[in-house]
């Protein structure tokens, strides 16, 4: 299985002034969230549901601070009306990472199949969120370009996560 | 009971330069009392993501006090944001339900649990020391300036009487509301 380099991101976030990550663990983002605990620069935030990432995530923004939100697709799609409401409405350059439960099921034939997966790209088109696969290779540049396209638009933008970190 | 508007009064009366974060039912009785660039109502947004996005605001503002005047049931669509309260402890952040047990600008429909629900007990259920329950306008006046003062994490429960609120208009759109508030706490 591909693995996504987590000091890697989180140099990443420090190229972008990333000051919170907030969110809900989840196995693909397990390592991340336990390597940040352990990093003073960068203070984590986890929530009790995911759409209360998006409204404090928000409020962080509005206040000056750069955050970024980190949820598995299954807490996307219980968090729609605040991700509505509070980041797109009030039109937030909001980077997300998202793990994509699933993932090999849907799209490498797995055979077993997770609408945790099949819901999610149709979700992100439906709700105009643009998106790019991680790419361990690739993540300083695409977190990069995430964040130029968050800021270009002064609206959410995804970066989705189908491997785990390590 | 306490009455919402009377209250509203009072607190204003004892605000200075705090950041008021107003929602559903309190958002235009705010507005008709202070409409400036540090009031923001949480209305076009998502119904139970006022406080947290209130809380947000604390975090990253810690040397300004944010004040959240919740409703009971914009709070029940989001208690979570009671516990990230208690862990997070924004000592800066007040936050206000306004308990009137309905929906008020739906129609006065009663909110899930009205008048048996102990908003105080599951604030400190939470974590969450500072926590006050206010039912009568001495209780109030006795507490009135803890809301803008006091060491938060602090939650104060209103108990109000119902009033017949309808759905709130604020003068702004939400993107020109956002940004206002945005602009105003870069320039301060």
């Amino acid at each position: 299985m591909n693995t996504l380099s987590t000091s890697a991101l989180i140099d990443a976030f420090r190229d972008q002034g990333v000051t919170h990550v907030v969110g809900v663990p989840d196995n693909g983002s397990r390592r991340l969230f336990e390597v940040l605990w352990e990093t003073d620069d960068i203070e984590v935030i986890l929530v009790s549901r995911e759409g209360e990432a998006f409204g404090l995530a928000t409020g962080l923004h509005v206040g000056g601070s750069t955050p970024l939100v980190v949820i598995q697709n299954t807490g996307l799609l219980e968090a729609g009306d605040a991700f509505r409401g509070t980041p797109y409405n009030m039109r937030i350059p909001l980077v997300m990472l998202i793990g994509y439960r699933g993932f090999g099921g849907h799209r490498e034939g797995g055979g077993r199949i997770d609408t945790a997966a099949t819901f999610l790209e149709p979700t992100l088109d439906a709700w105009r969120i643009p998106y790019v696969f991680a790419d361990p290779a690739d993540i300083k540049a695409q977190l990069s370009q995430a964040f130029d396209t968050a800021k270009s638009t002064s609206l959410p933008s995804a970066v989705l996560l189908t491997m785990h970190t390590e | 009971m306490l009455n919402k508007y009377t209250c509203l009064e009072k607190l204003h009366a004892v605000r200075t330069d705090e950041i008021v974060v107003s929602m559903m039912s309190n958002a235009m009785p705010w507005a008709a009392l202070s409409d400036g660039p540090l009031d923001f109502a949480s209305v076009d947004t998502s119904m139970g993501h006022g406080a947290d996005f209130a809380l947000g605001v604390a975090m990253a503002q810690p040397h300004r006090r944010v004040i959240a005047l919740n409703g009971d049931g914009s709070m029940l669509m989001c208690l979570g944001t009671l516990v990230t309260m208690a862990q997070y402890r924004a000592e800066n952040f007040t936050l206000i339900i306004l308990e009137n047990g309905t929906y008020e600008v739906t129609g006065s429909q009663p909110v899930p649990g009205a008048g048996t629900v102990d908003y105080a007990a599951i604030a400190r259920g939470a974590g969450i020391e500072n926590v006050c329950s206010l039912t009568n306008d001495s209780e109030f006046d006795a507490a009135l300036q803890q809301h803008v003062s006091g060491v938060g994490p602090q939650v104060f429960v209103w108990k109000i009487e119902p009033t017949d609120e309808g759905i709130p208009r604020p003068t702004l759109p939400i993107k020109e509301r956002t940004e206002r508030l945005r602009t105003a706490l870069q320039e301060t």
